[in-house]
């Protein structure tokens, strides 16, 4: 890595103020930034990189008003054994438990995994050698190219900083987005609270709506009614330290009411809004299971290279429907 | 003597590893400047060098961790890393480079009781934390019978990533004294071996257990 300024934020206002500064990026495990820097992907090198992890009091878990309240810098090896998430929320939980590595789990934090860039080949290319559309360029690389990776839901488009607009079919494949997406969760940012649906966005070394200086602080999931099934599944082609290919939640509450999210297919990860109309009210048969499986792809515009996706997901949705 | 027949002098390797902690400069009396190697007596002087002679370079920073048992004071740079400090600053060679991203477990050790890959943490970070290197493991009788079952079992060919499976499944031992073979599998799943002797990892370990367990060494 080249020379940077180093700074272990004592407070939010502290993190915030010194993020509003151009060339200033934020580290909490540094699980995504480190090896960005080491490949010197971006445009530009930061000149500051401002630790999070001495923030205190933003590692919490407990339930408070209704809700199960997760602290950004929650670790995801806490997350993935703490009895509290794992009551509420198993498919979280779940997921924090098949991110990245034992050792990575133990580093990384949650708000680090939501905030992550996407992991597109051209994108992290060493020495920013494709200057692609997310980093200021003028277009995307991976749509004429190799996309076997990318969105089956077509491109993202953005406002660039020239102004115009630009798209880009790189996944997001946080982790942990589709549990707490089916769950309805909502982030909490130094600024405002937002449903973790408007939450996730495609910009320019960005993959969320946080405007700079922003931080995301807690994660709030409302408790979900009792009786309510969940389960997460992932697809990868290595067990450990490797992305999800594609991602599945599914919970199902209780009076028959069906939620799907999907990461790793879209630019965003998104809810399977026609499954979930199609299942809603109905008792779960293995036709019906089909059937939505089916559904969560419906309007996908597959690559040449992706349409294998389209199967996976609907074999997620199916498997994962039926094993509840 | 186990050890030995497999062609490892084993008292040996351990006693460099504490020849190497007991050489760690506890403080540095002379501190480098990293750009042009001018040397210094304190901290306060390279910065004042820094601003007179390096202005808009970034200054090193003053960092003090407790490595293997013995508190450390250290003036590196912010870019570095855990990795990078460990062998270059104290001499700690045992956590190795390979993939230098995070993705192959070599350069694990302990920092704070947690599992951590070296090489993605960044030495800043780490100020006022406690790390544990293969070495400390190495020195501490507590794990001779782990150390003991690696080599019985031939739990390596080249060995080159076998610090950071060692030190993963010390750190799976703190928190899990008696694993099964499944939690052995999963605490490992992040250290990758190019030789293919993952087998035999959950063999020593296992066996290693029993003898931890039951408080006498196999070789005694």
């Amino acid at each position: 890595m080249r020379p940077f300024n180093h700074l272990n934020a004592a407070s939010l206002e502290e993190a915030s103020a010194a993020l509003r500064e151009p060339g200033a990026v934020a580290m909490a495990g540094g699980g995504d930034l480190l090896g960005a820097l080491k490949d010197d992907i971006a445009r530009e090198y930061p000149r500051l990189v401002v630790n999070l992890k001495t923030i205190p009091g933003l590692d919490g878990i407990e339930i408070r008003d209704g809700k199960l309240c997760l602290g950004a810098l929650c670790l995801l090896g806490d997350l993935s054994r703490n009895e509290t998430v794992r009551a509420v929320a198993p498919m979280v939980a779940d997921a924090a438990a098949k991110c990245a590595s034992p050792a990575l789990r133990e580093n990384t934090t949650l708000g680090g995994n939501l905030c992550q860039l996407p992991r597109c080949w051209y994108f992290r290319k060493l020495l920013n050698r494709f200057d692609c559309a997310r980093k200021g360029g003028e277009r995307c690389f991976a749509m004429t190219g190799d996309n076997r990776y990318h969105s089956v839901f077509g491109p993202a488009v953005f406002e660039g900083c020239d102004g115009k607009k630009h798209a880009c079919i790189a996944v997001n494949q946080a982790e942990l987005a589709p549990g707490l997406l089916a769950l309805e969760a909502e982030v909490v940012t130094s600024a405002r609270t937002l449903p973790i649906g408007e939450f996730f966005g495609v910009g320019l070394m960005s993959a969320t709506v946080l405007e700079p200086g922003e931080l995301v602080t807690e994660v709030r999931i409302p408790l979900p009614p009792a009786g309510t099934r969940m389960a997460y599944k992932r697809f990868s082609f290595r067990k450990s330290i490797d992305f999800p290919v594609v991602n599945v939640a599914v919970a199902i509450l209780p009076g028959n009411e069906y939620r799907i999210a999907l990461g790793g297919v879209a630019p965003i990860p998104r809810r399977a809004a026609a499954a979930e109309a199609l299942l809603a009210g109905k008792e779960l048969t293995p036709e019906l299971a089909a059937k939505a499986g089916e559904a969560a792809v419906e309007g996908a515009k597959p690559t040449e290279a992706n349409a294998y996706k389209l199967q996976l997901v609907k074999t997620l949705v199916k498997r994962e429907l039926l094993a509840l | 003597m186990e050890a030995k027949k497999a062609g490892i002098s084993l008292q040996d390797a351990c006693a460099q590893a504490g020849a190497r902690i007991a050489a760690m400069p506890a403080k540095q009396k002379i501190v480098t400047c990293p750009l042009c190697a001018e040397q210094f007596l304190s901290y306060e002087e390279l910065t004042a060098h820094y601003l007179a002679e390096h202005p808009g370079c970034v200054a090193p920073v003053k960092l003090r961790m407790t490595v293997n048992g013995r508190d450390c004071s250290l003036v590196v740079e912010p870019h570095l890393t855990l990795k990078e400090v460990l062998q270059l600053h104290l001499g700690l060679t045992g956590a190795k480079q390979m993939c230098d991203r995070g993705q192959c477990g070599s350069c694990t050790v302990i920092l704070n009781g947690r599992p951590t890959l070296s090489c993605n943490t960044l030495a800043a970070d780490c100020d006022g934390k406690t790390v544990e290197t293969v070495e400390g493991i190495a020195v501490n009788p507590k794990w001779q019978p782990l150390i003991d079952a690696y080599c019985r079992w031939d739990a390596m060919q080249c060995g080159y990533c076998t610090p950071g499976f060692l030190v993963a499944a010390k750190a799976l031992l703190d928190r899990n004294p008696r694993p099964t073979e499944q939690d052995i599998k999963e605490a490992l799943s992040g250290n990758i071996c190019i030789c293919g002797t993952y087998p035999r990892h959950s063999q020593a370990i296992l066996e290693a257990v029993t003898y931890m367990v039951k408080g006498g060494a196999p070789n005694a």
